[in-house]
């Protein structure tokens, strides 16, 4: 186990160097710079800016300028927010995404497995129609129009919730569930069609010849072996969500690091590019080994494959 | 076997919560029900920096105009007026101006604020190693240049000096009438020495920061929020809010709803919601000191022909835009803008589709035959759009030519306007000091932001008088004739409209005034809620 834990560490340098690699490229592929503004620059001025942050020196000088930083584990200066580091802009903001993240995952597992779980139970029944229904609604509306309408219903209407920014945990009920539906209604699909499948399986019936419940039959035999497909489709997921999303965190002010995904690249911030996506590249690597592990667990011959 | 499931499943589900747990910060805090001198308002975006020397922007601006003070500030008219300095003197050569400090001017720690304040912050800001991109705002101090680019490394070079505690002396390498009013802008703000290389770049975060204006930062959580309080010891009178806090809302439309929900005091409209709050009291427009234009490339056919130039913007109907963007944009074919002194709505070339289609056929192409397909290039964004195919159909109309339109990303068309301007191409500019030499100086043969490749001497020597020119007589007939040049008859540029500021504010909310710098001071502010 903690061979194979450390194998897959062993493996996400490579992938990460991959990573940092191909984005320092693109971004400075990419025309226009971080000092290029509708106020230009004096030449001379532009010189003093380019001489700080090293972007006089040629690209390759500042590729490696920029490894033996994150060797150091130094991500560097904002160019954007001076007298910060993209260190800690990270450290303030990414706690906040992982906390609306992890309440998204939660409240999508629940609400998806759960609304898969019932629709397989009865297929074609209302409850099948009316989850799948939902479901599709989860996957087809776009998040910033879920956003807006939960606001208008439960700020502006009812007043149960505040309609946006960040003092509390009532400040985080609206910005998750809207975050949480796109993955509800993937998981939510993914359980139901994963679990007819089973619930067509010899066993399944081999279980109910022995007078076991129908419950039993689809909390414990059934779910437990159509499980695998959801945890997959968890691993990445929760890298996702525990980032930030830009949309969500624009429509409900929550101070997350997902805006900079969108917002670093239109200001060339270099370094804020780079950090943010490395986070976002470690966390997929740590969420795939968590699967991996989690499919040992729950599926036996993988760990024989294993071993 | 089924209680280990079980419990494999129950630690699980502890340990997602058990994460989500660890992770929420300890959230002592109420929600932000106000007190009765509580003033909320937002920001557009977390502010770049609280560094005023480094500052560049209107965010950090709105944030600095608070919490601190310059020699100068702006009346209501927008002209300078004595702040941290009681009065100044200009030597009759026009080029040394002797700044006298008020002795009651206090830094929010106690301390007193000095010439030798200024001083320091001058040349920080000058400094090469400081990297301020607006360092070039002082090039017109008596060898601020030289030292700035690395001609010499000696900071007593610097034209400026503190005579002593309460004089600062500053020598122009030409006579300057506006200098008054650039001692108004951020970057020129003074500064500590003690506590800049104490702190290093942590300076500016709370408790570090010291200032000298009517308020003091209390709180900065980043990407969040900033809270100001009265600073004590500000020599006018004590502000009557208590706190003032700014929300960092990224979207408009987030904050008019946190407006309606009663979480802020005043908030940005967006042009959307504009149609339903249009003649209520809360609602506030003003014009800003911004203009919107379109440029042309004048070494790049047809362009290179001024009358083609004039007849593009004669076919120009800018009644139209303010219909368009619903924000009640002013129409503008001339450059200097309202709220700016010397501005004359006299100047440009006005609508005249008739004489446009003549000026085109004499340039040889009567009727747009044998008009060669010229591409208007702008950013991309929804306004921008909206105008440019609204131009694109008035041309098509008035004179009969087919342009294209193509847009890009903000960045990449700065560098293309940097490496090779399009022959017809959008941009905006915005004043930082409200001196209509901000805005002329952009178009003369020096400027690292004329995208126009044109050059015209007699409009430089203008610019140039005007700038030095005491007599207002005198400096408006030297800016008439200027754009007279620029618009009508080189017609470099075509302005199309004044931007415009619109919000919505409490009612209860007394003596706040907006002005055409968009600056939101809050010492004169109170609340009287119902």
């Amino acid at each position: 186990m903690i061979r194979f834990i450390l194998g897959r560490l062993a493996w996400g340098v490579p992938v990460l160097w991959l990573v940092a690699t191909a984005t320092f490229i693109l971004m400075h592929v990419v025309p226009g710079g971080p000092f290029d503004q509708e106020k230009s620059l004096p030449p001379e001025i532009r010189a003093n800016v380019d001489a700080k942050y090293h972007l006089d020196r040629p690209v390759l000088t500042q590729y490696v300028l920029y490894l033996g930083d994150l060797l150091r584990g130094n991500l560097g200066p904002s160019y954007k927010y001076l007298g910060r580091n993209v260190d800690d802009i990270i450290r303030d903001t990414l706690p906040v995404s992982a906390q609306l993240g992890l309440w998204a995952v939660l409240i999508s597992v629940i609400a998806g497995v759960g609304a898969g779980i019932v629709a397989a139970a009865r297929p074609r029944s209302w409850a099948d129609h009316a989850g799948m229904f939902l479901a599709t609604i989860g996957i087809s509306v776009p998040n910033f129009v879920i956003g807006t309408f939960l606001i208008m219903i439960f700020s502006y209407r009812l007043h149960l919730f505040p309609a946006a920014l960040w003092e509390g945990w009532r400040y985080s009920v609206l910005p998750a569930v809207t975050l949480a539906l796109l993955p509800a209604a993937y998981i939510a699909r993914l359980t139901r069609s994963s679990m007819l499948e089973i619930l067509d399986k010899e066993f399944i019936r081999t279980v109910r010849a022995n007078g076991f419940g129908e419950g039993r039959v689809l909390l414990k035999h059934a779910l437990k072996n159509s499980i695998t497909p959801v945890v997959s489709f968890l691993g990445p997921l929760t890298a996702t969500l525990v980032t930030g999303s830009f949309v969500v965190e624009f429509i409900f002010s929550v101070p997350g690091m997902g805006r900079y995904f969108i917002t670093a690249v239109t200001n060339r911030d270099y370094p804020l590019i780079m950090g943010v996506t490395l986070v976002y590249a470690v966390l997929i690597v740590a969420a795939n080994i968590v699967v991996d592990l989690a499919y040992m667990w729950l599926d036996p011959r993988m760990r024989i494959k294993d071993q | 076997m089924i209680n280990h499931n079980r419990i494999k499943w129950a630690v699980a589900l502890a340990l997602v919560f058990a994460s989500a747990g660890l992770i929420v910060r300890p959230v002592a805090r109420l929600p932000p029900v106000p007190d009765g001198s509580t003033f909320r308002m937002t920001l557009s975006n977390e502010p770049p920096t609280l560094d005023w020397n480094l500052a560049t922007d209107s965010v950090s601006f709105d944030v600095l105009i608070n919490l601190m003070e310059g020699l100068t500030e702006y009346d209501e008219q927008l002209r300078p007026r004595p702040a941290v300095a009681r009065s100044w003197e200009v030597a009759p050569d026009g080029r040394t101006y002797l700044f006298h400090l008020r002795e009651d001017a206090r830094w929010s720690d106690g301390k007193p604020v000095t010439a030798g304040d200024f001083e320091y912050s001058w040349k920080r800001l000058l400094d090469p190693k400081t990297a301020a991109e607006y360092a070039y705002f002082l090039y017109d101090i008596e060898g601020a240049e030289d030292y700035n680019t690395g001609k010499t490394d000696r900071p007593d070079s610097v034209g400026v000096r503190a005579l002593d505690d309460r004089r600062l002396e500053v020598r122009l390498r030409k006579p300057i009438v506006f200098f008054p009013s650039i001692t108004t802008f951020m970057v020129t703000f003074p500064m500590r020495r003690d506590v800049v290389e104490k702190f290093g770049e942590r300076w500016t975060e709370p408790g570090h920061l010291v200032t000298e204006g009517p308020f003091m930062l209390d709180e900065w959580r980043h990407e969040y929020k900033l809270t100001l309080r009265p600073n004590p010891y500000y020599y006018g009178e004590r502000p009557a809010l208590s706190k003032i806090v700014m929300f960092v809302v990224n979207e408009t439309a987030t904050a008019l709803t946190l407006y309606e929900t009663g979480d802020l005091e005043m908030a940005t409209l967006p042009p959307e919601a504009m149609s339903a709050y249009r003649g209520k009291t809360e609602y506030v427009s003003a014009p800003i000191l911004r203009g919107y234009y379109y440029g042309f490339n004048v070494l790049k056919p047809p362009f290179s022909d001024p009358r083609v130039r004039r007849a593009f913007s004669m076919a120009v109907d800018r009644r139209e835009f303010p219909a368009i963007l619903k924000r009640g944009e002013i129409p503008a074919s001339f450059w200097i803008p309202p709220g700016m002194p010397y501005y004359n709505p006299a100047l440009g070339l006005p609508f005249d589709p008739e004489g446009a289609r003549r000026l085109l056929a004499d340039a040889g192409y009567p009727g747009g035959r044998g008009f060669p397909t010229v591409t208007a290039a702008f950013n991309t964004a929804p306004e921008n759009s909206l105008i440019a195919e609204n131009l694109q159909a008035q041309w098509k109309r008035n004179l009969g030519v087919e342009v294209l339109l193509d847009n890009q990303e903000w960045k990449v068309y700065l560098k293309q306007l940097q490496t090779d301007p399009p022959p017809l191409f959008r941009l905006g500019w915005g004043a930082d000091y409200p001196d209509p030499d901000n805005f002329m100086n952009l178009f003369t043969s020096t400027s690292g932001n004329n995208r126009t490749r044109w050059k015209n001497d007699r409009y430089d020597a203008l610019i140039r008088s005007a700038a030095a020119e005491p007599d207002p007589h005198r400096r408006q007939a030297a800016y008439d004739e200027a754009q007279r040049i620029l618009l009508e008859t080189d017609a470099a540029i075509m302005p199309l409209f004044v931007a415009t500021q619109n919000w919505v504010i409490k009612p209860y909310v007394r003596g706040l005034r907006v002005n055409a710098l968009e600056l939101l001071e809050f010492k004169n502010v109170h609340l009287e809620r119902p």
